[in-house]
């Protein structure tokens, strides 16, 4: 989850996160050499003594300052395109979970076996217990079985939102009377947390989203359970 | 035209990598522009021979431009036969 004073992106906990991690760190590192080059050039141009007002033109640098910009665009556009076309490729779900965004909480169904179906309110503030995170918990988590691809249908009922949870690298608009698709695989057990990413009214900062990654065999217990309990 | 566009080229080479690379963009976006009329399923030129092209994908069939991780050949019909 995101802590105070972040500046990058959060741990990848799935294995798209991981290569939108990675792409990230190399478009910045080429983004930084050239921010670097720049200053340094102005900095030189600004405090040299020398003038020179008879040169016009020069053809050589020309080509120099066209083909390596150039060059560094596709660079950074063929793994740009290539993650792209990753995030999109079918991946045969295990499991698929829909995610309905309502005015302001989330419900989560899961109807692939059992008809399972619950809400996810956040936490109010005055009810959480030490350790929890302030406007982050929710009452009901999405539970997942991990190192299983996910997809995760998401829908709205009233007005727009946005079902995100940043170290899953999965954020899709819920978008009332359509239905979305997303995939992730989480690839590692943990809790992620996410926010609705779509203004959709009073309290659009407070409804988070909560997924839970356990192993198969907690999955199935905890499936049992929910349906025990409804 | 051709004429007068050499002789500036031949005074300024510089320009030679601007055609270059102004030049495939607009090659990459006919290219483009092409291939959804073309290869796109919900494209039908033809409504008379090829009326529903979305109705007859196999399985297999690639879509996509570029598969990364994804062998297309492996993978089955969803759903029930009609």
């Amino acid at each position: 989850m995101a802590h105070p004073s972040q500046l990058g992106l959060q741990d990848a906990a799935s294995p798209v996160m991981e290569e939108l991690l990675h792409f990230h760190d190399h478009a910045l590192m080429i983004v930084l050499l050239i921010s670097t080059l720049v200053l340094y050039i102005i900095v030189s141009m600004v405090s040299t003594k020398l003038t020179n007002k008879y040169i016009l033109d020069s053809q050589e640098i020309e080509i120099v300052w066209t083909i390596l910009p150039a060059v560094i665009l596709i660079l950074i556009a063929l793994p740009s395109l290539r993650i792209l076309y990753l995030m999109d490729e079918i991946n045969d779900p295990h499991l698929t979970i829909k995610a309905m965004g309502h005015q302001w909480y989330w419900s989560y169904e899961y109807t692939d076996y059992e008809d399972l179906g619950f809400d996810s309110y956040m936490v109010p503030t005055q009810d959480l217990v030490p350790g929890q995170f302030r406007l982050l918990e929710t009452d009901h988590r999405m539970v997942v079985p991990m190192e299983s691809p996910i997809r995760v249908l998401v829908s709205a009922e009233d007005v727009l939102h946005s079902w995100a949870v940043p170290a899953l690298g999965v954020k899709m608009d819920a978008v009332p009377g359509r239905l979305n698709q997303t995939a992730f695989i989480v690839s590692r057990p943990g809790v992620f947390y996410g926010q609705c990413s779509e203004i959709c009214g009073a309290n659009h900062s407070f409804m988070p989203i909560v997924v839970e990654a356990v192993p198969l065999v907690h999955f199935e217990n905890w499936s049992s359970l929910m349906l025990e309990d409804a | 035209m051709l004429g007068t566009v050499s002789k500036q080229l031949r005074s300024h080479p510089a320009l030679i990598p601007l055609f270059v690379f102004i030049g495939g963009g607009c090659v990459m976006c006919a290219a483009y522009l092409a291939r959804l009329g073309i290869c796109s399923p919900e494209v039908s030129w033809n409504r008379n021979g090829n009326p529903e092209p979305w109705n007859k994908l196999a399985p297999t069939y690639q879509y996509k431009f570029y598969a990364v991780n994804l062998d297309y050949s492996k993978l089955k019909k969803e759903g029930p036969d009609y």
